[in-house]
């Protein structure tokens, strides 16, 4: 299965869901799932998992745009049998970020929600065990890798003046 | 004796610890250990300790970061710190010398002040790598603490990124000297 043909089955299986999907190379593909459109993001995977070989979730993350008010989630979906490596994205609004969790279809998910929620504070719907990874108990909700977050320190250490 | 005796009284009224009393029998000298190191101390003898203390500085295995990694090609056969009487050791309740060798994170620091608890005094600490000193790359971070010589009371610093380990075994050097001459954290003179 080459990039073109993974690309036109996700945009003819999901239409309307998909969008800006885009072959990059002949090893890489992206594209963005619309969260308006009813469509889950599970369901997708899964359907990525059965029909087109996406086996393996390589890497779940997050980014802050905070000009558009935007957190974009970003998977990468690689495959034991071809060399195509999917980058799925989903935007999500800035002050309320809600979405499913993949966890059902890829178990390894799990952590990598759990660390975009103590540092992004997204929150995963249906997620097995949706707490703080490493963060320390008392800074969660500060969301540290968050563009607005204030709590660095401001100051170099004394002993280097 | 008589200096001893009146080392000992001194020190019930610096009141070091509530169950370092000691009890009074007439006609018996009584003491404690507490006061025998408080008499020793300003003796010659306290030299020969110090010698002694100085050449067997076993430092416990604790690596916390990238530095970590370097502490650890220290204590390997290369760098033979056997000589130095400086030798690894897997448990604190062994260990003379703690390492911070790497970032100290918000986390972290609890379980650092309980391995630092559990080491038998006297004890020494070095700062090894720009982490432990001041933050290091990572000193704008959220989750690293600064200034980590108001919380430990650390002897020698050892700058770099991470320092070689020549550089860690001229610490523990300057470490000795400085037990030698007195001037350590790890003994109240
Ligand atoms: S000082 Fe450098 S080598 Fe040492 S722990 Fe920090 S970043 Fe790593």
């Amino acid at each position: 299965m080459n990039a073109q043909d993974i690309i036109d089955s996700l945009m003819k299986s999901f239409t309307g869901t998909i969008s800006n999907a885009e072959v990059v190379s002949d090893i890489r593909v992206s594209a963005y799932l619309d969260k308006e459109r009813e469509e889950s993001v599970k369901t997708v995977c899964q359907y990525l998992k059965d029909e087109l070989g996406f086996d393996h979730l390589s890497n779940e993350t997050a980014v802050d745009y905070i000009q558009k008010g935007e957190i974009e989630v970003i998977y990468h979906i690689a495959s034991y049998d071809h060399p195509v490596l999917l980058t799925l994205k989903v935007r999500l609004p800035r002050d309320a970020p809600v979405i499913e969790s993949i966890v059902p279809v890829y178990w390894n998910a799990n952590w990598y929600e759990r660390e975009i929620y103590e540092l992004f504070g997204v929150k995963y719907t249906n997620h097995p065990d949706l707490r703080q990874l490493i963060l320390p108990d008392d800074m969660l909700g500060d969301w540290p890798l968050r563009k607005d977050y204030e709590g660095f320190p401001n100051r170099t250490a004394n002993n280097l003046v | 004796m008589a200096e001893l005796k009146e080392n000992v009284n001194e020190n019930i009224f610096l009141g070091e610890s509530d169950t370092d009393e000691i009890e009074h029998i007439p006609d018996v000298i009584t003491t404690t250990s507490m006061a025998i190191n408080e008499f020793l101390k300003k003796t010659k003898i306290q030299d020969v300790i110090n010698w002694g203390r100085k050449n067997s500085l076993w430092f416990m295995t604790q690596p916390m970061g990238c530095c970590g990694v370097e502490m650890i090609a220290t204590g390997c056969a290369h760098y033979d710190t056997d000589r130095f009487g400086i030798i690894p050791r897997n448990s604190p309740r062994h260990a003379d010398v703690m390492i911070i060798s790497g970032y100290v994170t918000i986390k972290y620091l609890p379980a650092l002040k309980k391995l630092w608890e559990q080491m038998p005094s006297p004890k020494w600490i070095i700062c090894m790598g720009d982490c432990s000193i001041s933050g290091g790359p990572f000193y704008e971070s959220y989750s690293t603490v600064q200034n980590i010589d108001k919380i430990f009371p650390v002897d020698v610093y050892i700058p770099g990124c991470p320092p070689r380990p020549e550089a860690l075994l001229q610490g523990f050097i300057e470490l000795q000297k400085k037990i030698m001459a007195k001037e350590d954290h790890g003994t109240d003179y």
